[in-house]
């Protein structure tokens, strides 16, 4: 699909589209025919056809700027959005000591990158890098909500609406342009200093140093085509004025409970077939858990009645992955409990070659479901998610939780087997009981992560590490970081003393709040902002 | 929400993600755009916010205002606007507009008709001036109004309820520009135009923040864009401002110290003789007093007062000196001072002795604060009389008194009481009745305990508003809901005498009337409005008049009518320049040059506040707040105040960004202030806007006045800063509403 522009632009027809005189904008011919009085005021969108290989960027400059946020407010008067998503944002930069300060400003919308990191993580191929533009484009219709582009884009970019229950972001005016017209910033800014260039995609690729800024992250991440014209004359280094600004991001209540209540599936389970604990009474209950868990995973989402079509980019998307492995570990553990009921029935013959198979299968998806639910938080975007902390920690959450539970999970299991109906099923005598070192040194280990990782946070040469080490310092949240050691310490009291049914809350409430302060202490990738701002919720 | 449960759920799922709340649409003449801002028609008007008067067009859908755009035909924005004005349109529509009268009953404020309502004022008037005197009523008007509805508002206070206590919230915001203007010219009247910027080769902008303040100025002082002319910008403000980031060069003077580097450039043109003899001899007075005050003034001692270098204040005299054309601007960091007056006096100094006046490109220009300030200034009965006559010319008593077809002796000899001035009497018991007319002094007053206990004093207040609540309604006998930018019909004048067209869009929300219907209206119970206005039905009569009582006078209106003022997008009165004849409006026609002594200023810092507190504006607010807080996108940008501080300052304190802190001075505390440390600041100052009822810097500053133009000294005062105490923390609540 090629737009209008575009096919005007290549049909020869008419070789400048649109030009900014000082008459305003007049469509007509080739620049060299246009008398010079009129070029008085340059051309703020291009002047002639994308070429192959080309695609549209901006261009902002900086010694232009004034921080007047005019293109911030054009933008949301274009797109009609809330007082409080920014497609367009601008941000402040400083350095110097008075009054040899220097403060400039930096507005970006999307950076339409060539290697866009929001594409490539969409479950659901809701983006889209136009082949005519290169605008890297978003579907609402397609959008379920899941909201890990937000977590992907190294500029955080695309901004979730509660109100819709879906992502929406800089389309750099795609309808505008399309008919020749000015993306709305463009046209608001009274400065000129934002404009619409055309960029060789190969070259940017090879060059793409005038992409970077104080105050922005490394551009070459993702390769973002944003040019930005920088003062010649900063007298020091500038550094972001929000830079102190700690404020905790969304917790994510749902995938808090889920990520902690799916590897407690999974850690039982695993636990369950290595002390041979496969009785169809403890397995049914984790299967309960599951499916608990599973119907909570999708509250997360801005769009719940589309969960399903999360499975779609399972080749690309690590997110499809966590779903389509988790689907599978419910699938195999939906086979493995009616297997388990099967045999103690004596219904069908169950070979125990297939019983166990069943067993190291779901165990397997399980496993790999967490590694997968893992790798969804190694995002670049996130450096104090993007840690080898992350994977080790959902294993031992899975291992500690798993240990404790399956005690509690047995005493469950039996105590219901009491019951008339199902006194036929009581447990198997083989099992064997989970030695007090295992869980004692899963613990150790569980809590010698997170204090490692805090001090590796707390180390970092990465601004944002060093951030989310002091956000879990804050008042706020230090409490609760001190809370989930001592709830992990009663609960190995409380399972060492032969308290399971009592250890297991606590061991989930320690891996709960721990996985809180994860999200909410997480500091993302972004521009440098405004020193005054909305608190968003 | 009363959304049903299906609807519920299919939101809650996620079927429904309002697709037609954010679909897209063609406009006919914008193209694409969110469906919810094409408009069915466009209304030409004028932005109703600052001085700067852009011109632009108001989308109407449904007789709603839904859309703004920038008149790509106007000569002042060339279809640019800032944040505030893009906006704009919202403000039409905001919860907290005011939609009905309100009297105060028992103690609360209960909605009444508008004749019970006007009844009860004229009553009540009437009542505490037959007991207190006529002068016992004061009226606070605003730059706010139409030109015509000043005109207006001007007759019905001094020949309808006979008390010549009027002034305006100018006040608080030009009075010094419109008092040095006549110390050195005879009359008021900014001499140039925004296009003189363009064509200086040196622009000096002393105490302006433009970028913030006027950002549809900062194009004209584009250096870079082809075509435009190379020339020097070089901003003085004690702060890196956003304006200083634009300049060339940008000096950082100590606060208050601007007479002392004016008087400074001057002493250095005149040992460099690149002053203009001929200019001086023949236009002006007062050349010799004035050389021989300033030949203290060396670069010396200037540096030393001034805390610039004397190389940096040589160049800049060198600079003005050998420029063909030089442009001063200024605004609050020069009018905001007991100073204010005679500071643009020694502007004016500077371009009258190198004959930097009535030229292109060379004038002493005052950059006026709200939209219709200009225009009140003219019209307005307060600090003049209407066309820029004097109350103490009897020519001009009786040249009114012809026009209006009254006895003379009723029009007074002298001006009542400053705004003020107004205040102190309302303590001291003299002014017992006083209506405010779309102000906010509850939050824009200096000294705010002080106007509390003259509120408190008083046995009658009206407040006539656009919104309810504000601060000040609160406290109000009576509440006149009024219209609004939008939806009144007039004119407005802006910094550089362009007179604009202002058109109504929508009709004034509830009950709501225009200023100028209020007007009339009491005028009728007064039993003048005959006398006064007769025949009136609509502002045009009041700009028909004006126009015959400012025929002949420097702020002629006669020369054009509102279809020429609409169809050229604004005509300036005078032309791009004032004074090019060298003729000014003195007796003898010349310009008088003052010896402008430099004072430290009134409060300095002591061992107990040892912070100079500075004040100022954010590009995303208007004054106080009652517009832009209500307009979501801009009270979300810039939620709450904060208080700007140095670095060094701020580790003696050891205080770290984003502490909430308390701002204390003699007379009151501001609590919970957000601390941003920066380097935009000095060492030993502090800066906090002033925009923010919740955190108003008001309590704190100092109750001084210029003793000429009676505006206060809202720049400096010392302050203490401490960390604000748990117990005086708020919850970090912004809007007005919550």
């Amino acid at each position: 699909m090629s737009l209008p522009l575009h096919e005007i632009a290549s049909s020869g027809i008419q070789p400048t589209l649109v030009r900014l005189t000082e008459h305003g904008l007049s469509i007509g011919p080739m620049p060299n025919e246009i008398a010079p009085a009129l070029e008085a005021k340059p051309s703020l969108i291009p002047a002639r056809a994308l070429k192959h290989g080309e695609q549209y960027r901006f261009h902002f400059d900086m010694t232009r700027c004034i921080g007047c946020r005019s293109c911030e407010v054009a933008c949301n008067e274009q797109n009609g959005n809330p007082a409080d998503i920014h497609w367009r944002r601008v941000g402040e930069i400083e350095g110097g000591t008075w009054p040899l300060t220097s403060r400039f400003y930096l507005s970006m919308g999307c950076n339409h990158c060539l290697s866009a990191d929001c594409l490539r993580g969409c479950p659901v191929d809701a983006y889209k890098k136009d082949p005519v533009t290169g605008i890297v484009l978003h579907s609402a219709e397609a959008c379920i909500g899941c909201q890990y582009c937000v977590w992907n884009c190294p500029y955080s970019v695309p901004q979730f609406n509660p109100e819709r229950g879906v992502v929406g972001k800089c389309d750099m005016c795609h309808g505008r342009l399309t008919t020749g017209l000015e993306p709305a910033c463009v046209n608001a800014c009274p400065e000129n200093a934002i404009e619409i260039e055309i960029v060789d995609q190969l070259g940017w690729r090879c060059d793409h140093a005038s992409a970077d800024a104080p105050g922005m992250p490394n551009a070459g991440q993702t390769l973002s085509t944003t040019r930005i014209t920088l003062p010649a004359r900063a007298s020091a280094p500038l550094e972001k004025v929000d830079i102190e600004t700690l404020r905790p991001e969304h917790p994510h209540w749902s995938l808090v409970w889920m990520t902690s209540l799916i590897q407690l599936s999974v850690g039982a389970l695993v636990t369950a077939v290595v002390t041979h604990r496969t009785d169809p009474i403890l397995l049914s209950l984790i299967f309960v858990l599951t499916v608990f868990t599973l119907n909570i995973s999708v509250l997360h989402l801005g769009r719940p009645a589309y969960a399903w079509r999360a499975l779609k980019m399972w080749r690309r998307s690590w997110l499809s992955r966590e779903v389509l492995l988790f689907g599978l570990f419910f699938s195999s553990l939906t086979v493995l409990t009616a297997l388990a009921w099967l045999r103690s029935t004596n219904f069908w013959l169950v070979s125990d070659s297939v019983f166990t198979l069943a067993q190291i299968l779901a165990s397997l998806c399980g496993i790999a479901g967490i590694l997968a639910s893992a790798r969804i938080y190694l995002v670049p975007a996130r450096p104090a998610w993007n840690m080898r902390h992350t994977p080790v920690d959902f294993l031992l959450s899975s291992a500690v939780l798993g240990v404790i539970a399956i005690s509690a999970l047995s005493h469950l299991a039996s105590a219901l087997s009491r019951l008339p109906q199902l006194a036929a099923f009581q447990p198997t005598q083989r099992a064997s009981s989970i030695p007090a070192t295992a869980i004692v040194v899963v613990s150790v280990l569980w809590i010698l992560n997170h204090i490692l990782r805090t001090i590796v946070l707390h180390n970092s040469n990465i601004y944002e590490r060093r951030a989310a080490a002091s956000l879990l310092n804050t008042e706020d949240l230090r409490g609760t970081f001190l809370v989930s050691f001592a709830f992990l310490g009663l609960a190995l009291f409380l399972s060492l003393t032969g308290q399971p049914l009592l250890a297991l809350p606590a061991a989930l409430a320690a891996v709960m709040a721990s996985r809180y302060l994860f999200f909410v202490s997480v500091v993302p990738l972004n521009m440098a902002l405004t020193f005054i701002r909305q608190v968003h919720a | 929400m009363s959304l049903s449960p299906f609807k519920r759920l299919k939101r809650l799922t996620g079927i429904d993600t309002q697709r037609e709340k954010y679909a897209y649409a063609q406009d006919p003449v914008y193209g694409h755009i969110s469906e919810s801002r094409v408009a069915e028609r466009w209304v030409k008007t004028t932005c109703g916010y600052c001085s700067v008067g852009c011109g632009m067009l108001l989308g109407i859908r449904d007789n709603k205002a839904v859309a703004v755009r920038g008149n790509p035909d106007h000569p002042v924005n060339q279809g640019k606007l800032c944040p505030k004005g893009l906006s704009e349109h919202h403000i039409l529509s905001a919860p907290g507009r005011a939609r009905q009268p309100l009297l105060r009953k028992d103690g609360q404020l209960v909605p009444v008709s508008w004749d019970e309502a006007l009844d009860t004022m004229v009553a009540r008037i009437r009542d505490i001036q037959s007991r207190h005197g006529n002068e016992a009523l004061g009226v606070v008007g605003t730059g706010q109004l139409l030109s015509e509805e000043t005109y207006t508002l001007g007759k019905l206070v001094q020949l309808g309820f006979k008390t010549r206590n009027n002034d305006g919230n100018t006040t608080l915001c030009m009075a010094s520009a419109v008092s040095g203007y006549k110390l050195s010219f005879g009359s008021d009247g900014p001499p140039g135009s925004y296009a003189d910027m363009e064509n200086a080769d040196v622009i000096l902008l002393i105490g302006a923040n433009i970028a913030d303040n006027h950002p549809i100025l900062c194009h004209r002082v584009d250096r870079t864009s082809p075509g435009t002319k190379p020339r020097t910008l070089v901003v003085v403000d004690p702060r890196v401002t956003k304006t200083a980031m634009m300049a060339d060069t940008h000096l950082a003077i100590k606060p208050r110290s601007d007479i002392a580097l004016l008087n400074g450039i001057a002493h250095i043109l005149i040992r460099e003789d690149l002053i203009d003899h001929d200019y001086i001899a023949q236009h002006t007075v007062g050349f010799e007093e004035l050389s021989q005050f300033l030949s203290p003034f060396t670069p010396s001692h200037v540096a030393a007062v001034t805390g610039l270098t004397e190389q940096q204040i040589i160049d800049l005299a060198l600079l003005y000196g050998r420029a063909r054309s030089a442009f001063i601007g200024w605004t609050m960091g020069v009018n905001h001072s007991t100073q204010g007056s005679v500071t643009v006096a020694a502007i004016n100094n500077l371009a009258l002795i190198t004959g930097n006046i009535g030229r292109s490109g060379a004038s002493p220009f005052s950059i006026t604060g709200q939209c219709n300030a200009m225009g009140t200034r003219e019209t307005g009965f307060t600090s003049s009389l209407p066309g820029y006559r004097k109350f103490d010319n009897e020519a001009d008593r009786e040249a009114l008194a012809e026009i209006w077809n009254i006895n003379a002796d009723r029009i007074p000899v002298a001006r009542g009481l400053a705004y003020p001035d107004m205040i102190e009497a309302a303590v001291q018991g003299r002014i017992k009745a006083m209506w405010f007319i779309a102000t906010n002094p509850a939050v824009s007053f200096p000294n705010y305990k002080l106007l509390e206990h003259a509120f408190r004093s008083l046995e009658f207040l009206v407040v006539q508003d656009g919104f309810h609540p504000t601060p000040t309604t609160e406290f109000a006998d009576l509440v006149l809901p009024a219209a609004i930018w939008g939806e009144k019909e007039g004119t407005y004048t802006n910094s550089e005498r362009r007179v604009s067209k202002v058109n109504a869009a929508v009709s004034p929300p509830g009950e709501a009337r225009t200023d100028f219907e209020i007007f009339l209206d009491i005028a009728s119970r007064l039993g003048v409005r005959e006398e006064l206005y007769p025949g009136w039905t609509t502002t045009h009569d009041a700009f028909l008049e004006w126009q015959r009582v400012s025929k002949g006078r420097m702020c002629d209106y006669s020369g054009f009518t509102w279809q020429q003022i609409e169809d050229s997008g604004g005509l300036q009165w005078g032309g791009t320049s004032l004074y090019r004849d060298g003729v000014f409006a003195t007796p003898d026609g010349r310009a008088r040059l003052h010896a402008v002594p430099c004072d430290p200023f009134a409060e300095q810092p002591d061992t107990d506040f040892d912070f100079i507190l500075n004040t100022g504006r954010t590009v995303e607010h208007w004054h106080t707040r009652t517009k832009t807080a209500e307009v979501a996108v801009l009270n979300s940008m810039v939620p709450n105040a904060w208080l700007e501080m140095n670095p060094l300052d701020a580790k003696r304190l050891d205080l770290r960004p984003h502490d909430r802190v308390t701002v204390k001075s003699r007379r009151g505390s501001v609590y919970d202030v957000e601390l941003r440390i920066t380097g935009i600041v000095a060492p030993g100052q502090v800066f906090m806007p002033f925009h923010f009822s919740e955190s108003n810097s008001n309590i704190v500053t100092l109750g001084a006045f210029d003793p000429i133009s009676r505006e206060p000294n809202f720049k400096q005062c010392a302050v203490r800063i401490e960390r604000t105490p748990l117990r005086n923390r708020r919850p970090s609540s912004s809007s007005r509403h919550a």
